[in-house]
């Protein structure tokens, strides 16, 4: 049994009396410990997909399946990190990991949990910024406290929606380093299943075992592609092979060959 | 050499730097020390030398002791207080009052151009503030106690209600309109039901308030909760809070600011209901002792009553202010 099962899943929306489909029957699974990306241009219902993860939204018909049990609504067996503003602003940096650590475990104590905190603070390099408020912080930094916190409620599945895609490229690459070294781990516990959402075919390639393409109009599944390089995975060594270079071609291939498909499809001349 | 170079460093420039603290103390000295404010001091004393025309005391003296504590004050804070902002403000503020009690010296004692009765001078303003200091005491705790009663019964009912009428009403309801007839209604209408329902006046008192502080505070919660961005709600709802955390642990702080301002409302309201019904009808508090002492055309206690409305009531707004600083810290400037 994979661990999350995603069968026929349809979403439709109603604006203005017009009816508009996001999802149309969108299907495939994850196993468990595998990170999966799901990319696509902006409108194919990649967020869609996973606010339905999340529980925010629910499908118009179709299912997702954890462990076996359909999500209804939303779950402490997933942490979330969001593109922007997860965090509560009137907390510091610590009180926003440790609000999140008392949500799943509500048995620990106030220093429990705040020990908790500390500890994953400490891992995204934030021990100077604890007693920060979100405000204080940079936008990296901001992300660095949602993916402690996401991590600190040790959660079986993680869902990030896009996470580094409002962070300028130089501290983008720095975040996407750390989270596939918190990812990998050092192979002494089982690691989580991720679902991460973007645009960005090269982190994409660095971080997921999995890569799902989905094409919009209305949103569906394209491709499912394995990504096959080894881990753990250092981009620097990574990005100079001829294989990496020949991967990331047929991607981008794939990618825009459906984007012209998708033109010749609606005969526009050009 | 070498060495010889090494030792005669460090005392050039530990001389360097005791000359620039130096020159920093001096400037630093004139910004704390050479203000305006100690020159207006100077003038209210020289003003003292001018004659009197008054026929009756001046009680000039009590005047002088108030000025002399005044700058006394002044000084000890201007050596105190870190913010340059700060200092400003409390100097300029020394200065006003400096500023009014020459013109009112002026005006009074010295060229007697106003009537005395109604104007008395400064020193016996001051000096009936001293004699009257027990009376005036006991109606100030009699007005603070029934504001403070009514105000936050106010408003420890009105927020825990009005998150939860929020909350409802982002779901969509009928709340927000009913609240905004009911709270449309002027407080001081419910006064003839405070009467008939109750029986003291201390009673009816707490009763308009709590109704003139409820309506702001529930409007301003409401509102507040309806206004929090929909990816604060999402962030809590992917944490899986229960219904009690998300109204006192998240919407409670989202909507602060708008809550103060309800709070703020009510506050300003409250002191101008509850002075004006104490010089209707009570039997105690500043609004009595003001209008007590003004059917018995003593102007001087009128003044003194004036003075101390302004005085609790700047305080209290510091106070509240306070509050709400430490409360809204994380927002950011």
């Amino acid at each position: 049994m994979s661990k999350i099962e995603i069968k026929n899943l349809t979403v439709d929306y109603v604006e203005k009396r017009k009816s508009f489909t996001a999802l149309k029957d969108v299907s495939f699974s994850i196993e468990e410990g595998e990170f999966v990306s799901v990319i696509g241009s902006s409108g194919c219902g990649k967020s869609t997909l996973l606010s339905i993860l999340e529980g925010i939204n629910s499908p118009t018909s179709g299912e997702i399946l954890i462990d076996g049990e359909p999500i209804k609504g939303t779950g402490t067996d997933r942490g979330v990190v969001f593109q922007h503003y997860s965090l509560f602003p009137w907390m510091t940096a610590r009180k926003n990991v440790a609000f999140g650590v008392k949500q799943v475990n509500k048995n620990a104590s106030r220093s429990e949990r705040l020990k908790i905190a500390d500890e994953f603070l400490d891992k995204v390099g934030l021990e100077q910024f604890k007693n920060k408020y979100p405000s204080q912080l940079s936008g990296g930094m901001q992300q660095r406290v949602a993916i402690a916190r996401a991590l600190a409620m040790d959660t079986d599945v993680l869902l990030m929606d896009e996470p580094f895609g409002a962070i300028d490229a130089k501290n983008r690459t720095i975040l996407q380093e750390l989270l596939l070294e918190l990812w990998e781990g050092d192979g002494t516990k089982a690691r989580k299943t991720v679902v991460f959402v973007t645009h960005d075919i090269d982190e994409a390639i660095l971080l997921s075992d999995k890569i799902v393409m989905m094409t919009a109009n209305p949103g569906r599944v394209y491709r499912e592609i394995e990504v096959p390089f080894e881990r753990p995975r250092n981009r620097a060594q990574l990005v100079q092979t001829k294989e990496y270079n020949k991967f990331r071609n047929k991607l981008l291939s794939l990618f825009y060959s459906d984007i012209a498909e998708k033109i010749g499809g609606e005969e526009v001349v050009l | 050499m070498n060495i010889q170079a090494k030792t005669a460093a460090p005392p050039a420039i530990a001389f360097d730097k005791k000359e620039k603290t130096a020159s920093n103390l001096k400037s630093e000295i004139i910004r704390r020390y050479f203000r305006v404010v100690h020159a207006l001091f100077v003038v209210f004393m020289l003003i003292q030398l001018l004659p009197d025309k008054l026929a009756s005391d001046t009680y000039a003296s009590y005047a002088i002791w108030f000025a002399v504590g005044a700058e006394v004050l002044t000084l000890i804070v201007s050596a105190l207080i870190k913010k340059p902002v700060s200092l400003n403000l409390f100097v300029d503020i020394v200065a006003f009052i400096y500023g009014l009690l020459i013109a009112w010296t002026l005006a009074t004692a010295k060229f007697n151009l106003l009537k005395p009765a109604l104007f008395p001078p400064p020193g016996k303003v001051f000096s009936q503030f001293i004699e009257d200091y027990d009376k005036i005491l006991v109606n100030v705790q009699s007005s603070i106690g029934i504001i403070l009663q009514g105000y936050l019964l106010a408003i420890a009912v009105a927020v825990p209600l009005g998150l939860f009428l929020g909350w409802s009403a982002r779901l969509g309801g009928a709340a927000t309109y009913i609240s905004k007839f009911l709270g449309a209604i002027p407080p001081i209408v419910y006064i003839p039901y405070g009467i008939a329902l109750l029986p003291t006046f201390r009673s009816v008192s707490v009763f308009v308030i709590f109704l003139a502080t409820f309506w702001p505070v529930l409007g301003g919660t409401m509102s507040g909760v309806m206004n929090v961005e929909k990816k604060t709600i999402d962030s809590a709802k992917v944490l899986n809070v229960n219904k009690a955390t998300m109204l006192f642990s998240i919407m409670l702080p989202a909507s602060l600011q708008q809550i103060f301002i309800g709070c703020n409302q009510g506050l300003t309201v409250s002191f101008v209901l509850l002075t004006s019904a104490e010089m209707i009808g009570a039997q105690s508090g500043l609004g009595y002792y003001i209008k007590n002492y003004s059917d018995f055309g003593d102007y001087t206690r009128t003044i003194v009553g004036l003075i101390v409305v302004g005085i609790v009531i700047v305080i209290i707004s510091f106070i509240f202010n306070s509050i709400q600083k430490f409360l809204l810290r994380w927002k950011p400037a």
